[in-house]
């Protein structure tokens, strides 16, 4: 019965959307309160790197391994983030590209440990470890009528969904309190939020470790979502897919990240035939949108013109 | 070996040198980092190619196309790509950025649709010729590449310096809005730029395919970020910290390349990148008020 | 208005592309490759659905194209001959591990597909093999060659001859003509192919105790090798070892020559194509390489499997394309063995009892691992053209 309707393709092109909602939303906290970081790759490197290394080596229990490596690059973020304090716009930005690449050109040398180019094999599957755990406590697939690997793929989406969930919870509350109009008031304008009373300094940082954080988090799950990974899965490509995630979607709204990482990475698996100009296509479509509609597909007028609102003109 | 590879540094230092005064060019009119540049560049090289081996031109005129179609495709850039995100309120300062990732991913993968992954072979006469001093080999194209270099910066620098137009130019960098009340017809000035700027993205990138044979659709991106390591090193805006920055460039990659592990080669443009951010953001002879922006 | 204007243009543009997709989605996710036009499988033939997964779209592309069409040269002949039918549902991973797994996931779940071929790259081929073993299905590399590949499971094999075999024999055969005792090493190291060719490289200089003099890197991207290359002539090698994927290889080898260096050059499986003579030209003069596939050889076989390709192609075929051919051939033995095109586990039995099959690259048996049994010609390039290498 659920095992006809389960198909593991359709649950693994899930949880890859949920893994690139999380780095949509890794790029759009630190954007919230206008830094613009291109070293996401770098962050969801580490954060893979971590994981897949601890659980490989030392055979820790991936939940520890996935928090370990999310940690640390939340860590590393804190330590980039207070010296860029001092730049802004396209200088942070280049500043954080070339951090992201500085992490790959170590991922890469790193032989000893990370194996260079060749990559990581092997790296524990969350999804069957699942299996196996729920085996343990005495739950068979076959119970529910499905298949191993559809029990598999299928753990591994409900846990992407809750944990994203989770993700966006916190997020959307924390835009809708103090610290999110901490935010956008230094997005705006810096010298006036500093001027206010509001501490800078702590919240971009907070901005920009949380950013590395959630990457690092999606990192780590991206690595035992595939099982393999190596260095050029955090290259500066992966770095501008992600941004694009967010400029695309919607960088002004939660939803908007959301949103572009939901249609952009359906988007190879719908548009097969089309799928060789892809890139091509991303590009004029960021022309297109810079020039037109900047921020995004989705923004805070369009979202009330759907909920039937009017947009009033100051006067009621 | 060390003269061989201060030769090395230098060649490789001086196209880096042409690459950056490029990007300084655009960067000090518009403000705008021209993340295509690279690509630009690229596209440069492969018109060289396609010259000189697929219709058999001769060289000068192979440089001569080159030029013609990466001013043309700067040409483009600027009107489809830069123009509409100028004077717009509540644009952020990173909608042109994120505009020109756009194109240099168009470019990128435009030219790998159409001339597929590879390195293409250059084959020119021009790039044979060489001397041989003791055990030292010097070509000629390494000759060349350096001395067109200081051209280009002493004539960019005169240009700007001396003629009306490049005055203009200066003072539509300083203020667009003044410049174009004085008379200056700023959005003329600003397509001759971006033109020029590219046209010297064609010229490198043909140099690139003579001195070193070869030429790949993935050669924009690596030099289009150490183009931006370059001009932050030597200062946005400022001619002579291009070239500099350049010689600088190319001669630490080298040296690091002779002396040290050549894996870490990329790494220095980069760890240069956010060490100068850090230290002194405006570069060796940028102003202080590029800081600002 | 303007603001109405501007959203319905991108709105429009949205909805154009999902009205491209419909029509992309509509022509079938998989292109669905039947060779014999009569639709029919001649009465007796076991039908057998192969899915492959390969890199058709993006920079490599060209590899993938070599790959499916030797794939579709075996496919037609086979099907000519009558005792097995095959359908190939081809599918285009981009050379993506991610768009590989889920490519493979949508084969995977069909269930009338008996066994796949592919990915291409190495680094696509370790995401998604795991995933087929441990649903029971075969899968098999024609271009993977990088160490630990049949490793991966009972239902993971290859017959792309790996780098652990052809580099050794070269680096034997060359080391004996010339006598060396010194070699240099360069290898690109962001590529897990160069890579791993490296490793098997360093690792065989080490056994035959030869000195290494240095060992170089370079970067995708990078057109000037003469730092590397000026390093290398100062440390006076006999022989160069260079790990490189053709295209890098051929200008590296240009550089050299121009530079000084005229000691022989030795490559792995990714310098061996007939682009490198192309490019380089005389410079290319007096590379070796290990190779199960010699294009020049007068094996009537592969005069046979040449004029084929290139008559159905257009092009002359290198060895991707060659070991794909034979990847397919070996699959139709199985399959005749087994007796049947549905049951995947006894597929598997039957291809891991492969025995000396005869293909155009020479007699071709599996390892209890999977791996690939057979003899490699060492060639070199010589006058301009590649040739076998005499001691």
């Amino acid at each position: 019965m659920l095992g006809e309707v389960l198909n593991p393709y359709y649950l693994q092109v899930l949880c890859f959307i949920l893994i690139n909602i999380m780095l949509a939303l890794s790029v759009y906290v630190p954007l919230s309160s206008g830094q613009l970081s291109l070293g996401s790759a770098g962050f969801m490197g580490i954060g893979a790197y971590t994981s897949a290394l601890l659980a490989i080596h030392f055979e820790l229990p991936l939940y520890i391994t996935i928090l370990v490596g999310a940690l640390l690059a939340g860590v590393v973020g804190i330590i980039v983030g207070i010296p860029s304090l001092r730049l802004t716009g396209v200088y942070l930005a280049i500043a954080t590209l070339g951090f992201g690449e500085v992490i790959r050109v170590f991922f890469i040398n790193w032989e000893n440990v990370t194996k260079g180019s060749v990559g990581l094999t092997g790296i524990p599957q969350l999804g069957r470890s699942l299996l196996n755990v729920a085996k343990a406590a005495g739950l068979e697939p076959g119970a529910f009528g499905l298949r191993n690997n559809q029990f598999v793929y299928l753990a591994l989406a409900i846990l992407l969904l809750i944990i994203v969930s989770v993700l966006l919870w916190f997020v959307i509350r924390q835009k809708n309190s103090r610290i999110g109009r901490a935010f956008a008031s230094i997005q705006m304008d810096e010298k006036a939020a500093e001027s206010m009373g509001i501490n800078i300094t702590y919240y971009k940082v907070l901005a920009f470790a949380q950013g590395a954080f959630i990457a690092g988090l999606a990192g780590a799950l991206f690595a035992h979502t595939i099982g393999f990974i190596s260095p050029a899965d955090f290259s500066y490509h992966r770095a501008v897919e992600i941004l694009i995630f967010t400029v695309f979607g919607g960088s002004e709204l939660v939803i908007g990240s959301v949103f572009g990482a939901v249609i952009l990475t359906l988007l190879p698996e719908l548009l097969r035939s089309v799928s060789d100009y892809r890139y091509i296509l991303y590009g004029i479509m960021l022309v297109i949108l810079m020039a037109v509609r900047p921020q995004g597909i989705l923004d805070v007028h369009l979202l009330l013109r759907m909920r039937g609102k009017r947009m009033t003109r100051g006067t009621g | 070996m060390l003269i061989e590879q201060l030769i090395n540094g230098v060649t490789l230092g001086s196209i880096y040198a042409i690459v950056a005064l490029g990007f300084t060019l655009v960067f000090g009119v518009l403000g705008i980092i021209n993340m295509a540049h690279g690509e630009i560049f690229m596209v440069g090289a492969f018109i060289g190619v396609l010259t000189t081996s697929v219709l058999g031109w001769p060289l000068w005129l192979a440089f001569l196309a080159s030029i013609v179609v990466t001013a043309i495709l700067g040409y483009f850039l600027e009107v489809f790509s830069l123009r509409p995100l100028r004077g717009k309120k509540g644009v952020s300062h990173l909608a042109p950025l994120i505009s020109t990732i756009g194109v240099s991913i168009f470019l990128e993968n435009l030219s790998h649709h159409l001339f597929g992954a590879g390195n293409k072979p250059f084959r020119a006469e021009f790039a044979e010729i060489r001397f041989e001093i003791g055990s030292v080999t010097i070509y000629l194209v390494q000759i060349t590449i350096f001395v067109i270099s200081v051209i280009l910066m002493i004539g960019l620098s005169i240009w700007l310096s001396k003629t009306k137009a490049g005055k203009a130019l200066r003072a539509t960098a300083e203020n667009i809005e003044t410049a174009s009340i004085l008379g200056v017809d700023t959005k003329k000035i600003i397509t001759l730029t971006v033109m020029i700027a590219s046209g010297m993205g064609g010229i490198a990138g043909i140099l690139v395919g003579m001195a070193f044979n070869s030429v790949s659709p993935q050669m924009g991106l690596s030099m289009g970020l150490k183009g931006l390591a370059i001009i932050i090193l030597g200062g946005m805006g400022s001619v002579k910290g291009a070239v500099v920055g350049g010689l600088i460039l190319g001669l630490s990659e080298t040296f690091l390349v002779a002396y040290g592990d050549s894996g870490y080669r990329d790494a220095i443009a980069f760890i240069m990148i956010i060490l100068i951010l850090l230290i002194r953001p405006q570069g060796i002879f940028g102003s202080k008020a590029a800081e600002g922006r | 208005m303007k603001r109405y204007q501007h959203f319905f243009l991108t709105m429009l543009a949205a909805f154009s592309l999902l009205v491209l997709a419909a029509c992309g989605n509509s022509t079938s996710g998989g292109e669905e490759s039947d060779a014999t036009d009569e639709g029919q499988a001649t009465g007796g033939a076991i039908e057998a659905k192969i899915g492959v997964i390969s890199y058709l779209s993006g920079a490599g592309a060209a590899y993938g194209e070599a790959i499916t069409q030797g794939l579709k040269l075996a496919q037609k002949e086979i099907n000519e001959q009558g005792e097995v039918h095959i359908d190939l549902v081809i599918e285009d991973s981009a050379g993506e591990a991610e768009q590989a797994v889920n490519v493979g996931q949508k084969l995977m779940a069909d269930d009338s597909i008996l066994a796949i071929i592919g990915p291409t790259l190495s680094t696509e081929f370790f995401a998604v093999a795991p995933e087929a073993d441990l649903n029971g299905i075969t899968i098999m590399g024609t271009s993977t060659t990088v160490d630990g590949i049949p490793e991966i499971g009972d239902y993971v094999f290859r017959n792309a001859v790996p780098e652990s075999l052809a580099i050794p024999a070269a680096i034997e055969k060359a080391v004996k003509r010339t006598g060396a005792k010194k070699v240099a090493l360069i290898y690109g190291n962001d590529d897990a192919l160069t890579k791993g060719g490296f490793e098997v490289m360093k690792r065989k200089a080490e056994e035959m105790g030869l000195e290494i003099t240095t060992i170089e890197t370079y970067q995708k991207g990078q057109s000037d090798y003469k730092a590397q290359l000026t390093k290398i002539k100062n440390s006076n090698p006999d022989l160069v070892l260079a790990s490189c994927l053709y295209n890098e290889g051929a200008v590296i080898l240009d550089q050299a020559r121009k530079m000084g260096i005229s000691v022989p050059f030795v490559g792995g499986n990714g310098f061996n194509s007939p682009q490198v003579i192309e490019i380089a030209g005389d410079a290319a003069n007096g590379l070796i390489v290990g190779t199960p596939y010699f294009g020049d050889s007068e094996d009537p076989k592969i005069v046979e499997f040449n004029k084929n390709y290139e008559a159905e192609f257009g092009k002359k075929p290198d060895q991707f394309a060659a070991q794909a051919y034979d990847a397919l051939y070996i699959y139709a033995d199985a399959i005749k063995r087994a007796g049947t095109g549905e049951d995947r586990d006894a597929f598997r039995d039957a291809l891991a009892a492969t025995k000396d099959f005869d293909g155009i690259l020479g007699k071709f048996s599996f390892d209890d691992v999977g791996d690939v049994v057979m003899d490699v010609t060492v060639v070199e390039i010589k006058d301009g053209k590649f040739v076998e290498f005499e001691e």
